[in-house]
């Protein structure tokens, strides 16, 4: 029986590193390859040695598809197509392709900051990979070869990021990525088919949580923004360039107008022009809103919030700055939050994952000394407040694509084991399918209902007619039932070989010429004959006519007694017969 | 162990008995490992156990108390491992107990805890540190452990399954048994290497490691013998894992095993060649090519094992056939027979398709013609064999012309036919197969492979002359309609990569120059970003090529569609994608780098660029354009330089007031920059421009001085600074005379502000290169040896701004000279502020700003001490193992002690 192989080299049961190997109808797929922030070593990458037995990986992958802008599910791309030399094809979304390389420096930049880092990659590198990338459009069925093909559709979570249907003849998975199924300030919500996938590959980060509205945590995040800025003090927002940052912008700039706030907003690093760009470009990637908006306003030019220059962070008085890099790892977010640091008044907001390590990291973990560089200590009195902000599907969510997509088996990745344990039984129960959560490394098999094809006789389809009994519908797939299907999916998917059946017959005949000359006549006088049929006089001494084919030899005794060999396929039963008719009457004279 | 370390211990013991989902994040553990690996490897004789009993304890307690969290038991299997790597750890371990309970899978199966891979991934990993003396060999054997572990050979997970592969290697080749009488000496040297390597194990082999040794030879040779052959179609996977191990052994057994192993396998390895696997012809491949080279190294080649090579290339199926023989050139080609063999089976495909008769006109020769062409037809097949058979020809046209059926230039005619196929041309290959070209039409895959291999192809003895035929196909490739991006790159790469080794231009015709100039007009307009710089890169690269190999300027401007080549790069600029500009700025200068060397001065042309540059520089969004820019003007710089020192007689042109000025401006614009990678490359800038001044002044290093930082493997370093940096000029006499005049230049052409916005930048290569030079700067005008520096020199000011960085410095220059108790000196606003004639004019302007003496800012600012600092990482501390145990430690109490708002768990998401 046919089988889908599904294997994570990172996010089975973990967040961090999302690489999956799918292996459907003989094809093998990558989704995703991202990176583990947490390791300075080659541990951050997939180890690709696994999957390949002579190193590469061009031979064994037929395709790799890339969900979103986010380091954990693009990062080790550049060191994936440049480093271990994948060259096959690679997919993304315009919008990821467009922001991916900002990320992926901006990424570089904090290596470089590091010692003793290796076997990172380089600008060059990053737009040597960013150039081998084939765009996806949403809802566009792109066919990667003659029988694997891929369909993008939106997933919400972040600018550009998509799930993909992928499919090989009648077998199919999707892929979710991160996806986020309730819309937020700039984005919509995921959407897909009702596809029917043989395996829906769904991410879990929030597999057991029922999050609070959006409205809330924005409500709260503004509420402790205003209350630190009321008080006089100053607030750090760490984040990365492009992504959440941009949403928390639309909320500030939109409470202060409201309440006609004066304190100034700035956002380091030129990044709200680059932003605006990529945002004004892929406008039609956002939520209904800002499209509706965009002709009066453009949500993305803003009028409160200003460039930030570094002298700008000793000015008295209050402020909010959003500053890179997201974890205080280094740079100017960091030399900020020590600036700052000292003074109670202040407020650091981390609205996202950092870690083990960073300076983010540890003051979200309650740290309230910290030892700088030169054995200093820096006393962190300023207030630190942590706020999710990152757009997963909680439980509900998930369970909401799994009604709409109605695959037959899950495969959940992408979050913390004893959290999908948990979801996994609720899906099982609720959507009586199975539901797997491997772990890294470990393979999760599922055999599908091939198509199998039919060719039956016209008599008998009648009779099954007359009995009243259901006919197959092509279009419809049908488990346990026969299926029309083409014969080649249906000898692919049965693994097996096609038999050609050639009849062939030998005609005798009188031509006083040379063989090659005989033969030249033959093709001289099927071309007079057989007019509309493809007829060739091929290199290698022979005449071919569509699939039948035409050699001349010399009899052993008489040098003018010619002895035709005619081969034909069944399909060309009628016409071989033809021309075997034809040519046992000879050849007629005057021909040149 | 550092002491703070060694306090910690045992509170971060207690966090991972309590809990493992308190840990700070999933790295964790794996760090803590690595950190006591670094430990025990560093200390060779003590037992970490003995020092630290808080280790035992907590082993002790894991394996017995199996509610832990599965992380932290694996991690405890592991560690168990590492400790018992010595042989005093190993008793400890033993007398208390633990051993016995750790390493049996019964009591982790029982405790449920075996279905979990990384318990598995533990115990083998655990295993594999611990067997490193022969004790622990024995306690393998005792446990009956080989035949666990043979099993875990084909789990369900790829990384238990490998690590048992790799754990059962370890064990055979690590204590395999020296040769007796003529292989003895390296034998043994072999072993000391591998005691030595592993340095912490006990006494060498002994009878019982020898007994102990055969009992798991014996089991892992018998389970060889019965598991390599599949028995059904559903165990491909056994065997194909039995064939990894196999040729991991293989490959490093010396003659006693590897003459058991050959003898166990040699059957069973014949019925799996003879079965013709298709799934296991590469790792088929490799068991057979390395026991074919451990047998050739003794000598004469084990007549078993080459004829099982023989029958390897003789496989019935095409596409194994293809297979074996690339593995077998890539590997090392064994002997010259099987290497023409493989070489005549890897070119058939291409002899077939193309009908170019590479192998002769007796084919008769090769019996697999048939059903090749069989494959071929396959559109699936046939694409994958001739990727294979392209991704080899330019190996194989490297190889002995004994070896080959035919000179490399026909397989570079039978590519160009390929290629021509490629694009639905198949005039040129009438003996083709025409059945098969409709496989390879349009074939991406394959015109990718086919680019590749011209490309690769150009360095092959006696193809030169091809070059005309080559560029045509390729100027058709580029021309092509529908080349996808990736296609018309690798065409561009092609045509470089050919020029560059055929230099003599008099090969090409002019209508062959005009087709490229009139196809990179066009492309240069492409609709795809992606297209457009791959043509701007290539005119760069073009350009480079031509200047290093030296072409006359007319020739190479007839190439480049002479004035056309700087014209199509000035309206690159104008791109509206960065990449395309920043490449565009790169081409330039590779352009215009003759016309500099030869110290023209510059033509209204170039000074429209420098303009346009300059404008890019100030007001470009993306960084890449900007970096591009400074690096243009170092390249500039670097030039004049050089010609300078080459031929004085041209050095006025070339000190044109246009690179002056624009060199101010590029340091200006260039410091204040908000990306890190240009004001790295303006401090390069500010470099040269030091070089310049100082250079054979005493006490001034050219380049990277040695008790300075050692360069960061990442740090950006020019090439062309590089160039500079190697360059004898001759300035000797009078320099210290007019040392004061030349810093004065230097400030008022704005080198020292650079580097002093630089030194207190946020982005540390930024203040590490600052840093540097400053030192430079200042043991060259100042040495710290000096009391103090000439009069002249003294008095030389600068004016620092009252913002930003001039603050930061200010600030940095109080606290410094206030510690030296030089308050007296120190004006309000912290800087030793005079009256100078020098700044006076802009501080009256300026109001803020204040005017400070270079050798006092230069002695004053702390250099060596802010060096020391950031030489070091910018997380060094964060990642320290002290940083480390403090995150467990505040991880743990935050579990224990949750006084966190409900909404306030910080979830693992998304970064």
């Amino acid at each position: 029986m046919p089988e889908i192989k599904v294997t994570p080299l990172g996010a089975g049961q973990d967040v961090g590193r999302s690489c999956i190997l799918v292996s459907i109808g003989g094809k093998n797929i990558m989704l995703d390859c991202g990176m583990h922030m947490g390791y300075n070593d080659d541990r951050r990458f997939p180890d690709f040695s696994y999957i390949t037995q002579n190193g590469r990986l061009t031979d064994f992958l037929d395709c790799l598809i890339i969900s979103h802008f986010h380091l954990d599910h693009c990062g080790a791309l550049p060191y994936m197509s440049e480093m271990v030399g994948y060259d096959g094809p690679i997919y993304m979304t315009h919008p990821t392709k467009a922001i991916c390389p900002i990320l992926l420096e901006d990424f570089r930049k904090i290596t470089v900051d590091k010692k003793g880092e290796t076997n990172f990659f380089t600008s060059q590198m990053i737009k040597d990979c960013m150039k081998k990338v084939i765009p996806l459009n949403l809802h566009q069925t792109v066919q990667v070869d003659d029988e694997l093909e891929i369909k993008a559709y939106y997933a919400g979570h972040v600018l550009g990021a998509a799930m993909v249907h992928i499919k090989v003849g009648s077998e199919s998975v999707v892929y979710t990525g991160d996806y986020n199924m309730t819309p937020d300030r700039h984005l919509g919500a995921a959407w897909i088919d009702k596809c029917r996938p043989d395996i829906l590959i769904s991410e879990s980060t929030y597999a057991t949580t029922i999050r609070d509205s959006k409205r809330c945590r924005e409500r709260d995040f503004l509420k402790k923004v205003h209350e630190s800025i009321e008080r006089g003090g100053k607030v750090l927002i760490p984040v990365f360039a492009l992504g959440r940052a941009q949403e928390l912008c639309i909320l500030l700039e939109t409470f202060w107008e409201r309440m006609n706030l004066k304190a100034p907003i700035y956002f380091s690093t030129g990044l709200t022009e680059k932003a605006n760009h990529y945002y004004k470009l892929f406008i039609t990637w956002t939520n209904q809103k800002i499209r509706k908006t965009f002709v009066q306003r453009n949500m993305f030019e803003f009028k409160h919030i200003k460039a930030f220059d570094r002298s700008y962070a000793d000015n008295p008085g209050p402020m909010v700055v959003f500053a890179t890099p997201g974890m205080l790892h280094a740079g100017q977010s960091l030399q900020i939050f020590k600036k700052w640091a000292g003074n109670e008044k202040n407020m650091v907001i981390m609205p996202g994952y950092c870690v083990q390590g960073t300076i983010g990291h540890k003051i979200l973990n309650g740290q309230r000394k910290l030892e700088m560089e030169g054995r200093a200590t820096l006393d962190v009195k300023l207030q630190v407040e942590y706020m999710s902000f990152s757009a997963h599907a909680d439980a509900k969510g998930i369970m909401q694509l799994i009604r709409m997509a109605e695959p037959r088996n899950m495969v959940l990745v992408h979050g913390e084991a004893v959290k999908m344990e948990f979801l996994k039984g609720k899906i099982e129960q609720e959507f009586s399918i199975d539901c797997y959560m491997p772990a890294n490394g470990e393979t999760v098999t599922v055999t599908t209902n091939p198509s199998v094809p039919v060719d039956i006789s016209l008599n008998l389809l009648k009779r099954e007619m007359a009995l009243g009994g259901p006919l197959p519908d092509p279009k419809k797939p049908h488990d346990q039932i026969l299926k029309l299907v083409s014969s080649e999916q249906a000898l692919k998917e049965l693994g097996l070989n096609e038999h050609q059946l050639r009849f062939t017959c030998r005609v005798q005949l009188q031509d006083p010429h040379s063989d090659p000359d005989t033969l030249h006549r033959i093709y001289t006088h099927l071309k007079s004959v057989l007019k509309g049929y493809t007829i060739q006089h091929l290199p290698d001494g022979t005449v071919m006519v569509e699939s039948i084919v035409i050699k001349v030899s010399s009899s052993a005794e008489d040098p003018n007694t010619k002895v035709l060999l005619l081969s034909w396929s069944y399909q060309d039963e009628d016409l071989g017969s033809f021309l075997s008719t034809l040519l046992k009457k000879g050849l007629p004279s005057g021909l040149c | 162990m550092d002491a703070d370390c060694v306090l910690l211990l045992p509170g971060v013991c207690q966090v991972l008995l309590d809990s493992g989902r308190s840990l700070p994040d999933d790295t964790t553990l794996e760090k803590l490992l690595d950190w006591l690996t670094g430990i025990t490897e560093a200390d060779k004789e003590g037992s970490l156990l003995e020092v630290h009993p808080c280790l035992l304890e907590f082993i002790s307690f894991v394996v017995c108390k199996t509610s832990s969290d599965p992380s932290v038991i694996s991690f405890t299997l592991k560690l168990c491992g590492l400790m018992g790597a010595t042989e005093d750890g190993f008793k400890r371990l033993q007398e208390s107990s633990v051993l016995d309970l750790a390493f049996s899978r019964q009591h982790w199966h029982e405790a449920g805890l075996w279905e979990d891979p990384c318990i598995r991934i533990g115990w083998i990993q655990g295993l594999r540190s611990m067997l490193l003396h022969s004790k622990a060999l024995s306690f393998f054997v005792q446990a009956d452990l080989t035949a666990q572990l043979l099993q875990l050979q084909t789990d369900t997970s790829l990384f238990v399954a490998s690590a048992a592969n790799q754990m059962l290697a370890h064990i055979l080749l690590f204590f395999q048994p020296v040769m007796s009488a003529g292989c003895n000496t390296i034998g043994k040297k072999h072993w000391e290497d591998k005691r030595t390597q592993a340095s912490i194990i006990g006494p060498g082999v002994t009878m019982d490691t020898s007994e102990d040794y055969d009992a798991v030879l014996a089991v892992t040779s018998k389970y060889l013998q019965e598991s390599l052959v599949p028995k059904e179609n559903t165990q491909f996977h056994q065997s194909l894992q039995t064939l990894k191990l196999l040729g991991l052994l293989l490959a490093q057994a010396r003659p006693p095993l590897r003459d058991q192993l050959l003898q166990t396998a040699a059957d069973p390895l014949e019925e799996v060649v003879t079965a013709g696997c298709s799934q296991l012809t590469l790792p088929l491949m490799d068991v057979v090519l390395a026991a074919y080279s451990s047998s050739t190294g003794e000598g004469v080649p084990d007549q078993h094992v080459a004829r099982l090579l023989s029958s390897m290339l003789t496989m019935s199926k095409p596409a194994d056939l293809i297979q074996a023989a690339a593995a077998l050139l890539s590997r090392g080609h064994p002997d010259s027979v099987h290497a023409a063999q493989a070489v005549r089976i890897l070119l058939l495909p291409l002899d077939l398709i193309t009908g170019q008769a590479l192998l002769g006109t007796n084919t008769a020769a090769d019996k697999h013609r048939f059903s090749m062409v069989d494959q071929l037809k396959s559109k699936t097949s046939c694409i994958s064999m001739i990727c294979v058979c392209l991704t080899n020809t330019p190996q194989i046209s490297l190889m002995p012309a004994d070896l080959l059926p035919c000179p490399s230039a026909s397989i570079v005619t039978a590519v160009l036919s390929l290629l021509r196929i490629c694009s639905g041309d198949s005039s040129s290959s009438p003996a083709g197969c025409p059945e098969v070209f409709r496989n390879v039409i349009s074939s991406g895959k394959v015109q990718k492979s086919a680019l590749e291999a011209l490309t690769g192809l150009s360095s092959s003895p006696g193809v030169k002359g091809m070059l005309i035929e080559v560029l045509a196909v390729l100027i058709e490739y580029l021309n092509h309609p529908d080349s996808d991006p990736i296609v018309l790159h690798k065409s561009y790469q092609a045509v470089v990569q050919w020029l560059s080794v055929c230099v003599d231009l008099s090969f090409t015709t002019d209508k062959l120059q005009q087709d490229l100039v009139e196809v990179v007009k066009k492309r240069v307009c492409d609709m795809r970003w992606e297209v457009r710089d791959s043509t701007v890169e290539f005119l760069g690269k073009l350009a480079g090529v031509l200047v290093s190999a030296k072409v006359a300027p007319d020739t190479s401007e007839v190439l480049l569609g002479g004035c056309c080549s700087a014209s199509l790069l000035r309206e690159a600029l104008q791109d509206p994608e960065s990449y395309v500009r920043a490449s565009a700025i790169s081409a330039l200068a590779q352009t215009l780098a003759h016309s500099w060397q030869q110290g023209a001065a510059p033509t209204q042309q170039q000074t429209d660029i420098v303009s346009r540059l300059l404008e890019i520089l100030s007001q470009d969004t993306e960084g890449f354009a900007r970096r591009a820019v400074v690096q243009y003007f170092i390249a500039w710089f670097s030039s004049r330089s050089s010609s300078t020192s080459r031929s004085p007689s041209t050095s006025t042109c070339s000190t044109s007031p246009l690179l002056m000025n624009s060199v101010s401006t590029v340091l200006s614009l260039g410091s204040a920059d908000l990306d890190w990678e240009v004001k790295v490359h303006t401090l390069e800038l500010a470099e040269l421009l030091l070089d310049e001044a100082f250079l054979g002044h005493r006490g001034y290093r050219k380049g990277s001085d040695t008790h300075l930082a050692l360069p960061h493997p990442y740090a950006v370093v020019s090439d062309q600074t590089c160039t500079l940096h190697t360059h004898n000029r001759k300035r000797t006499e009078g320099m210290d005379s007019d040392l004061a005049i030349r810093l004065k230049t230097l400030v008022e052409q704005g080198v020292f502000s650079v580097l002093l916005s630089g030194l207190v930048d946020c982005d540390r290569p930024v203040s590490l290169k600052a840093c540097q030079l400053l030192i430079k700067f200042r043991e060259t005008v100042c040495p710290v040896s000096i009391e103090a520096p000439e009069e002249t020199v003294a008095e030389v000011s600068c004016e620092l701004p009252g913002w930003g960085w001039g603050q930061d410095i200010s600030k940095t220059l109080g606290m410094t000279m206030s510690d030296q108790a030089k308050v007296a000196d120190i004006a309000a606003n912290g800087a030793h502020v005079f009256d100078s004639e020098d700044c006076k004019e802009n501080v009256n302007k300026g109001g803020d700003s204040v005017c400070v003496r270079v050798c006092e800012v230069l002695r004053s600012l702390g250099l060596d001490a802010k060096l020391d600092i950031l030489i070091q990482s910018s997380d060094h501390v964060h990642n320290s193992p002290l940083s480390l145990l403090q995150d467990i430690l505040t991880a743990g109490a935050a579990h224990s002690h949750p006084d966190t708002q409900p909404g306030q768990e910080v979830i693992v998401d998304c970064y």
